[in-house]
Parts: structure tokens; C-alpha cells; sequence
């Protein structure tokens, strides 16, 4: 019982930040990178250790390239 | 990221790769990955280079924003959606499709 309070109150404080965190701030500038673009190219490791980078797929597949706010967190 | 796995089947077969990206440790997204099936890389942007280079540095939680951009065959951005409109990928997904049957 006391394990399913404790869950439900961090859970309670959880998410709202996680809300919070979806919603465009007021004051978030336009992202650098836009529609009609070059998306900048990059190299970075995946959570299996290899190297991944945007060039891989030139002139092959599209990519669809999702940033995501934290691990462990819903979408 | 669980959307994305759910929609990897059309996403691929409309010439789609799909990256998960943000500033999360490979230990963090290697754990997560496991827990939720994610088959596609999960990429760590440690330190936020790439994450500030795109413009998309949330200083309040030290984290990326939430957006999904889709990038054609070029390198060139074609599609762009930010935050709470980024959580669906619906929109990605008939943008693939869509220009795979244009091609």
C-alpha cells in the first residue's frame, strides 16, 4: 500500500514537467533547421555502440529523424 | 518512440529510415530500447552539439525538444513537426508514403 502511494505521488509529479516539458514554450526561438533546409549532418553512437550518421543515407532512404525529450518517457 | 516502432513496417517500405535522437547516455537508450522493442537506432546526442546545431535545445529541462523532421533523399528537410504535434507520426508516415507513390 505504502509502495502504491509513493508510486502514485512521484507518478502525480512526474507528469505534469513531462506535459509541461511537450508544450512550446513561449519564449522557444524557431528551430535553427527548417522546412526547405540542408539538415546538417552528424555522426553519434546508438545504443548499441555504432556509429550512425545522416550521410549513410544519402541518395538511398529518407530519413525520418525523431528528437525525443528523454529515454523512459511516452511517444 | 514506441509510435515509430508500431509505424517501422511502413515507414520502411516507403524508403524510410527511422532515428530516434536525443540527449540521453547509449546506456540509457541501450536499457530503454530493450524495455520498449525498439529496433531502430536510438542515437545519443551526449553533450546537446546536435541537438543546439538543429536549434532545438530546451535549456528549462536541458533536453531536446520534441520534433520530428522527415529529410529526403537529397539531405533536404521536407517535413517539420514540433512538440505535442510531434507525438503522432501519422504525418510522417503520409508524407512517405506519399512521395514514394509520386517517385
Amino acid at each position: 500500500m505504502k509502495y502504491l502511494i509513493t508510486t502514485a505521488l512521484v507518478a502525480g509529479m512526474l507528469l505534469p514537467t513531462l506535459r509541461a516539458a511537450d508544450k512550446p514554450a513561449e519564449t522557444a526561438p524557431p528551430p535553427a533547421v527548417k522546412i526547405g533546409d540542408i539538415a546538417p549532418d552528424f555522426t553519434l553512437t546508438d545504443q548499441n555502440g555504432n556509429k550512425v550518421s545522416l550521410h549513410d543515407f544519402k541518395g538511398k532512404k529518407n530519413v525520418a529523424l525523431a528528437f525525443y525529450i528523454f529515454a523512459f518517457t511516452g511517444g | 518512440m514506441q509510435n515509430f516502432q508500431q509505424n517501422l513496417a511502413k515507414l520502411e517500405a516507403a524508403d524510410t529510415q527511422v532515428l530516434g535522437i536525443s540527449m540521453d547516455s547509449p546506456f540509457s537508450n541501450k536499457a530503454w530500447a530493450q524495455q520498449i522493442n525498439v529496433t531502430f537506432p536510438l542515437l545519443s546526442d551526449w553533450g546537446g552539439d546536435v541537438t543546439k546545431q538543429y536549434g532545438l535545445y530546451n535549456p528549462k529541462y536541458k533536453a531536446a525538444r520534441r520534433v520530428n523532421y522527415l529529410i529526403d533523399k537529397e539531405g533536404k528537410v521536407v517535413e517539420m513537426q514540433l512538440d505535442s504535434d510531434a507525438i503522432d507520426p501519422t504525418k510522417t508516415v503520409e508524407a512517405c508514403e506519399s512521395r514514394k507513390l509520386n517517385r
